[in-house]
């Protein structure tokens, strides 16, 4: 069994990040920046798919409850805690010897792990700091337990729902780079390839590469998120911001 | 071929002991560079802010913004600036730890209650002592909380420094995946997982001997 692939094919060392970019050959075909792109972008959406899935109404109904507050605030830390490139570095033998090879398995466990605690942090916060006022109102005109969660205390919670889900993503987006090295490819190739090569414009390029995805996926979500609150719900929470809104 | 490339080879262990502590001590030491260098700066940034309030705004974006570059990327892009060296990693990793520190460090200073403020100025303290006696006190919890955030984030992120050759423990795991050797990239592995558990625990103990009084959840997604 051999180790990581290194790259397969060198790249001149002094053609400039002018040259690399507007070669139409490194954005397609084998190891292009489009398949890269392709290659990130859906991993990134079946990480965030069950990471959202999992973690979102776990927590709406756990706070719904008013229960595991305590195990649930251990497990974000801990979760927070573990190092995401450890850990995807220590599924990788095991995902080989079980026969899955490099990817996707041990990345996407170790991503999704990461996904985790803001999103569920930032649904516990906010189902759980729903006005009391509102959901009194609600049992008053005879909402019953399920009904409240999902047609007032979710609606008001939405903005800090979604702030936590941006915040995972965010973090999901700028850490699936570590990717390429542990056997995979995706966006952060072209840095591996960099610095294995000692090339540096496929080092900065690569790094720019990366860094525009993930600045662009931040602002895709500040937009989505903008869209996806009602627009009563946000003038509620401009009047309520300066008092105990979490970040 | 199981028993050839197990996860976790003893004699391994035994024989490369030396070479594992001294990755467990340089990870140590970098991890400590970055938070001391981290928290000197977000002291300084935090400053600015508070005394030039309408830079506030400033301060916190780009810090934030500094934090959304993903780490390969940042590692990365000063290589051709500082070659394989200990800054290129430095530099990220102090990076990465500010947008946490100058928040908690701000954060920390805004819920120290205005009356105890009023109180301080009423017995006469100058303004220096009223914050080393009194807003620094008052704010060490939530600033302890925010060193805990961003010492375990860069327990995490010097093992991803080895990818420009630096930081201890993530050499063991680039070295063991190069070779397809698991026993290393175990050893790295299991043991930064535990340094910043281990850490993370360490500054829980500390929270609540400075702080009995306020076991304070830092909610925030």
């Amino acid at each position: 069994m051999s180790g990581v692939r290194l790259a397969q094919a060198a790249l001149p060392r002094d053609i400039t990040l002018r040259e690399w970019l507007l070669d139409g050959a490194s954005w397609t075909g084998e190891g292009g920046i489009l398949p890269s792109l392709v290659d990130t972008l859906t991993l990134f959406g079946a990480v965030m798919l069950v990471a959202t899935l999992l973690a979102v109404p776990t927590a709406a109904v756990l706070a719904h409850l008013g229960r595991a507050r305590l195990i649930g605030a251990w497990l974000v830390n801990v979760g927070r805690a573990v190092p995401t490139f450890a850990l995807a570095a220590l599924l990788v033998p095991i995902s080989l010897r079980a026969g899955y090879g490099f990817e996707p398995w041990p990345i996407f466990t170790a991503l999704t792990l990461m996904a985790l605690p803001p999103m569920y942090l930032g649904t516990y916060t906010a189902v759980s700091g729903v006005d009391r006022a509102a959901v009194d109102a609600a049992r008053a005109v005879g909402l019953r337990g399920r009904a409240v969660l999902r047609q007032v205390e979710l609606p008001l919670a939405l903005s800090i729902i979604l702030t936590g889900v941006r915040v995972s993503a965010v973090q999901v987006i700028a850490t699936e780079p570590i990717r390429a090295f542990l056997g995979g490819d995706g966006l952060g190739r072209y840095v591996r390839d960099g610095l294995g090569q000692r090339n540096t414009t496929l080092i900065v390029g690569g790094a720019a590469l990366v860094a525009v995805l993930a600045g662009l996926v931040a602002l895709a979500l500040a937009a989505l998120q903008r869209l996806l609150v009602p627009r009563g719900v946000r003038r509620l929470q401009a009047v309520g911001a300066s008092r105990d809104v979490p970040a | 071929m199981s028993d050839a490339n197990p996860l976790l080879r003893f004699d391994y262990l035994v024989d490369q002991r030396a070479a594992i502590v001294a990755a467990v001590l340089e990870h140590l030491e970098l991890t400590v560079a970055t938070v001391a260098l981290g928290l000197l700066l977000a002291a300084l940034l935090a400053g600015v802010a508070l005394r030039w309030r309408w830079l506030r705004p400033t301060i916190s974006a780009g810090t934030a913004a500094l934090y959304t570059i993903p780490s390969v990327a940042l590692f990365a892009l000063l290589v051709p600036s500082t070659g394989l060296s200990r800054s290129t990693a430095l530099i990220p990793l102090v990076a990465y730890t500010l947008v946490v520190l100058v928040s908690a460090i701000l954060d920390g200073f805004d819920q120290v209650p205005r009356p105890v403020e009023e109180a301080a100025e009423a017995l006469g303290l100058t303004p220096r002592r009223r914050v080393l006696r009194v807003r620094i006190p008052l704010a060490l919890p939530v600033i302890i909380s925010g060193l805990r955030v961003a010492t375990v984030t860069t327990v995490g992120l010097v093992t991803l420094a080895a990818i420009v050759g630096q930081g201890g423990l993530g050499r063991l795991i680039l070295d063991g995946l190069r070779r397809a050797f698991w026993t290393p990239l175990t050893v790295g592995a299991v043991l930064s997982i535990v340094l910043a558990l281990l850490l993370d625990a360490a500054f829980v103990l500390l929270e609540r001997r400075l702080a009995p009084w306020a076991v304070r959840r830092t909610a925030r997604p």
